[in-house]
Parts: C-alpha cells; structure tokens; sequence
C-alpha cells in the first residue's frame, strides 16, 4: 500500500474533498495541517507553490481536483466507464466553478461593498441557476435517488458535499427547492468511512 | 469507436484543445462549430448552460476539462498510470487557473482597466506561471513522462491563444518549455490541423 501525506492549513477548505474520498476508501494517510508561520518553508517545496499537496511514496501531486480524483480512483470510485468517470468529472468541475464563485467574494475581494454586491448575485442568481442544472443532472442519473454517477459515491459527491456545507451554512434551507440534492446530502453524510470522518473531523472555521 | 460531436463556437476558446486532441489522436469527430445568435437556443439543451459540450453516443458531457480528459483516454494522452494521470490533471488544472486571469482580462469592458491587467499579466503573473512550468517540464520537452500527453496540448493550446495578445514570444529562455511547444506542433495529426486551421 502506498504511503499518504496530506499537506494542508488547519480547514476543510481545498484539502476537504480528498479527505472525504480518503475516508470513503479507508485508506490511511498523514493528515498534514501546517500553521501558516510553517508555510513559507514548505511553499518552494511544493509543485506549484501551493496547497493541498498529496505526497504518494515520495512523488507531490498538487491541485486539489487531481488530488481528490486520484484518491478516488485509488479505491474504484471516479467512475466504472470512460463515459462515467466524465460524468463524474463534469459534476465535481461544476461544483468547484461554485465553491470558487464563494471563494472569489470570501478570500479575495477586500472592497466591504464589493464583497457584499458579489455575496449577493451569488445567493440571488448564479447559484439557483446552476442547483437547478445540478438537481436535473441528479435525476438524469435513473431518478436521482442515489448517486451522481452509475449506482456508487464518487468524488462528485465529495465536492458537492463540500459546496452544501459552505451555502448551507450562510442559508440553511437554499437546498429546500432541490429535494433530490438535499436527500443526497443526508446520504454522503451516513455512508460508510464519511459518517466516522464527519464525526471526529477537527471544527474549523474554512 | 463512440461517435463524438464537439459544439462550441467558432473561435480557439475552450474548445481549441480539444479539437486538438482529436486530431493528435487521429479520432473522428463532428466539429459544430455555432454563431452567436444560435447560442440562447442551445443553452437550455445543455447540461449547465454552457459549451463546449461533447456528446459521445447521445450522451451531453460538458466542463472543458471533463470533456479532455476523456477524448485524451481515448487517445491514449491522458497518462500511463494513476499518477501519471493525476500528474496531467495537474498540469491542466494550474493552466486553467491561468485561463482565468487571462479571461479576466480579455472581457474587461473599461479600456483603461484592461491595458493595465494586460501589463500585469505580461509583466508579472505569466512570466511567474512559466518560470514554475519550466521546472515541471523534462528536458525531453514533456511535463509527464517522456511522450507526448493532454498537458503538453493544454500548454501549447493556451499558447498559442495568447500569442495575439502579448507583443513578444512569452517562452523565449525556457528551454524546457519550448521543447513541449515543439513536440506538439510536430505532432503529425496536431500539424496537420493546425495547418487547416490556420491558413483562412
């Protein structure tokens, strides 16, 4: 078995959807979380002077999407088929173009008045736009009573479930217009390796 | 072979790779290449409002990434094993974070505005974004391996769309880079699209 190292800050922010995938699996791996007095000394030695960084035997895989597809292949859950592993793939990039819409207002507009402009449109327009897209996509997939892709959890849901913590956080019943996505949230959270991980994870604020 | 259809618009964009990768690939594949103004009735046909989409024996796929790295399994361009794999992946996602400074950029209404995020962007965020892919590019011109994957296509694609909008050849004293650059344009089905596709 190969060895994991995690390398993140002290939040599920972009290391989240990997350690969701890395729970499902029941793979073991170092759950690295460096302080940020830490992270001028480790910067140059990461691929792209960011993180996450997956360190697999030695090799650092960065980019937290490569990193959580990788995980899940590890265990057989990106996707059985070329079709459904782009399935897959198609909902995980969607879920992300969100969580960077929030990420955008969160981290990187300073401007008060911007950043409430920007936290607005988001609520108001682009994300009902796209939770449509994604409920309809749920349903595509033989009723939506399952999972995004074929009859088992990929990394899709590990992205999604990431997206809903963060919107549902700011406003607890936007999942209320899309039934199917809110069953499928309860159902991540209870399946097996993620129900033990949601439990013991560290609280943080990101 | 699935039957592919690829519909996005008419420019290079988001789609230029991926018509690069059929063509690297030597797939078959139905170019849909639409106006504008055929756009608002297409958009609800799509599984997020957007294209490019590919759609492989009737089923819709979008997300551009999604999208390559499917046609480049079929191409065998996607890497030989699971990390090489997520190696591709992430060479692909670091160019797509630069795709968005540079769309940022290109839709900037305010002329002004957009002449100085230009200078930014050639002066300091791209230079920096090519001196951290020349150290993971090989000197056999390969970001992953020593043959010839979606990555290299990704970097040349992105290239070569911005070649009309910066004065001077971003890569010139990156050996490694220039090496991937050319590696893919001699790439027999690559240089015979390109070939087509630029000489109208």
């Amino acid at each position: 078995m190969p060895s994991y190292k995690l390398y993140y800050f002290h939040g599920r922010g972009r290391a989240e959807p990997a350690r969701l995938m890395l729970a499902a699996a029941g793979l073991p791996y170092e759950d690295i979380r460096l302080e940020y007095e830490q992270w001028p000394e480790y910067k140059p030695k990461m691929p792209m002077g960011q993180a996450p960084v997956l360190e697999v035997d030695g090799t650092m895989i960065c980019q937290s999407v490569a990193i959580a597809r990788f995980v899940a292949k590890e265990s057989g859950r990106a996707g059985k088929t070329n079709i459904e592993q782009a399935w897959a793939d198609m909902m995980a990039d969607g879920f992300v173009d969100m969580l960077n819409k929030m990420a955008d207002y969160v981290w990187y507009e300073e401007d008060e008045a911007r950043k409430a402009e920007k936290k607005k449109t988001f609520f108001d327009t682009t994300l009902p736009e796209f939770l449509g897209y994604f409920e309809k996509l749920l349903v595509a997939n033989n009723g939506g009573g399952g999972f995004f892709v074929g009859d088992g959890l990929t990394h899709a849901e590990a992205f999604f479930l990431c997206l809903s913590d963060d919107i549902i956080a700011e406003k607890p019943n936007v999942l209320s217009p899309y039934p199917k996505l809110a069953a499928l949230v309860e159902r991540i959270k209870t399946y097996p390796g993620i129900k033990e991980w949601l439990a013991k994870r560290p609280q943080t604020p990101f | 072979m699935p039957s592919y259809k690829l519909t996005y618009f008419k420019h290079w964009g988001r789609a230029g790779v991926l018509r690069l990768l059929f063509a690297a690939g030597g797939i078959e594949f139905e170019d849909v290449r639409i106006e504008r103004e055929q756009w608002p009735e297409l958009k609800p046909k799509t599984p997020m409002g957007q294209i490019p989409i590919l759609e492989v024996d009737g089923t819709i796929i979008c997300q551009t990434k999604a999208i390559g790295r499917l046609i480049a399994k079929e191409a065998g361009l996607a890497g030989k094993t699971p990390l090489e794999a997520a190696q591709v992946d992430m060479i692909v996602d670091g160019l797509s974070d630069l795709q968005v400074k540079i769309v940022d950029f290109f839709i900037e209404k305010d002329e002004k505005k957009k002449q100085e995020k230009i200078k930014e962007f050639a002066e300091k965020t791209l230079p920096m974004f090519l001196d951290t892919y020349e150290k993971l590019a090989n000197s056999s011109g390969h970001f992953v391996g020593d043959a010839l994957t979606w990555a290299d296509v990704d970097f040349f694609s992105l290239m070569f769309f911005l070649k009309d909008h910066l004065p001077n050849d971003p890569l010139k004293g990156h050996v490694n880079l220039t090496k991937v650059r050319d590696n893919v344009t001699s790439n027999p089905g690559i240089a015979a699209w390109m070939e087509k596709e630029t000489s109208h």
